[in-house]
């Protein structure tokens, strides 16, 4: 792109340069300070200098909302890209990513995800910790499970995660309570009953850990190292009321079958912190392939029929 | 969020002609066609089209796939009832695509079909607008294909 871009249209808001294959953003975008709207589809970027240095203190950084880099080459979410804390609509589907780095966090502002069609494998719980996330496209990609802390997600009006390899869904999407659409088609959903699998005990790691947050021992980032905060951070609740314990990878994996609209059976793992537990929704016996088919009128149906609109075709 | 169906002209009662519009990875449930004529025609960009069997009375396993195929710009398609049911989606992740819908008789309720079961339901079918106008959204729980 010319170099005295930013003197010439100083009060540029929407640029398209899509399809023309560049591939590289380069340092003549920085001062354009009114520029919201960036689209850049189906070009050559994702080497390195596909976007220009020091992206997050320039104009640019401040203006931009919506980015559009789909259909590019990018293999990994480029680190600029993560200081640009304004935006509200970010995609870069049909790239050929493999992972979300944890810290897209850092996007403070985002609305809109779109990741479709890509190689994605896993999504990063610090994902859900992007507060005004209502829109999460991830379908097209090779995600085999979905972390439960994404029900923190209270704005997320619509997952897609359709054409994944995912074999349950975590029990914790059912907190979503604004999801309207939910689109699960070809994923390898289980539609049987699958009978819990083996009970790793816990290690010594982790019963430190499920007692520093059960008996609510104080500790601070300066106390430990940095992986054990983090590791700290990630403990889940057990579902469980009357157990109020923790866990954090030792747990009992239970299959329940849950009814949306009265219609489809989604299987969704319980994550108990022991044997001893069981979920809220059972009754007495895990063993009884129908008795646990049967359940339908249970706090969980109750909060599934509660998501309206639910794509699985 | 999801395609919108526009209607655009309800033929004195005849038919229903409508626009589709559909955003990056938008797709539909497999669904019937409550025994009305369906022309597709593509306007803008392409979209996939997955012709299914109808499956058995007793049905519970996995639906079989007839053929599928992608629409291009300004092709056409046809479907009734007595070919199949069929899923469409936009496959592409950076394009949108639009496509414009005639059906004949109208009707506002078809079932869509759980691809991995063969168990249908039946669901009622609305519009984002008619001529123009922004329909306002019923809330009520539902699964919507078309």
């Amino acid at each position: 792109l010319p170099a005295g871009l930013a003197q010439w249209f100083p009060a540029l808001e929407v640029l398209d340069v899509s399809g023309t294959g560049l591939s590289g953003l380069g340092a003549e975008l920085l001062a354009l300070p009114r520029l919201h709207t960036l689209l850049a589809k189906n070009n050559r970027l994702g080497g390195p200098g596909a976007l220009p240095k020091g992206l997050g203190r320039a104009p640019l950084g401040r203006s931009l909302r919506v980015l559009n880099l789909s259909g590019n080459r990018f293999a990994e979410v480029p680190p600029a890209l993560l200081e640009l804390r304004g935006l509200q609509s970010l995609s870069l589907g049909g790239n050929r990513l493999h992972g979300i780095p944890p810290d897209i966090q850092e996007l403070r502002s985002l609305e809109f995800l779109y990741l479709g069609g890509n190689f994605i494998t896993s999504v990063p719980p610090e994902l859900a910790n992007l507060p005004s996330l209502s829109y999460l496209v991830l379908c097209d990609n090779k995600i085999q499970s979905i972390p439960p802390q994404l029900a923190q997600l209270h704005s997320l009006r619509s997952l897609s995660l359709h054409n994944n390899l995912l074999t349950y869904l975590p029990r914790e999407i059912l907190n979503l309570v604004h999801l309207e659409e939910l689109s699960l088609r070809g994923n390898p959903l289980v539609v049987r009953f699958v009978r819990d699998l083996t009970y790793n005990p816990p290690s010594l790691q982790e019963l430190a850990g499920r007692t520093i947050k059960t008996r609510n021992v104080p500790y601070a980032p300066s106390d430990l190292p940095e992986n054990l905060v983090r590791y700290l951070s990630l403990a889940s609740n057990c579902p469980n009321p009357k157990c109020g314990g923790v866990y954090f990878d030792s747990c009992v994996r239970q299959i329940k079958f849950v009814d949306f609209c009265g219609k489809y059976r989604i299987p969704l793992m319980h994550y108990l912190c022991s044997p001893e537990c069981s979920s809220p929704c059972s009754s007495a016996s895990q063993s009884s392939t129908s008795q646990s088919e049967s359940d339908s009128e249970d706090e969980a149906s109750v909060a599934a029929r509660r998501m309206q609109k639910v794509l699985l075709g | 969020f999801r395609y919108t169906r526009n209607l655009v002209d309800s033929g004195n009662g005849k038919f229903n002609l409508m626009i589709l519009c559909w955003g990056e990875g938008h797709g539909s449930s497999i669904h019937d066609h409550t025994d009305s004529h369906c022309f597709m025609k593509i306007l803008q960009g392409n979209l996939k089209e997955t012709l299914f069997e109808w499956p058995e009375k007793k049905g519970n396993g996995e639906m079989t796939k007839k053929s599928e195929r992608v629409l291009r710009e300004n092709q056409c398609a046809y479907i009734n009832d007595s070919i199949g049911l069929h899923r469409v989606e936009n496959i592409s992740h950076t394009e949108s695509a639009v496509s414009l819908h005639l059906y004949s008789p109208p009707f506002d309720s078809c079932n869509t079909f759980d691809q991995r079961t063969g168990h249908k339901h039946k669901v009622k079918m609305t519009f984002y607008s008619q001529f123009g106008e922004r329909t306002p959204c019923v809330s009520t729980t539902y699964c919507t294909p078309h």
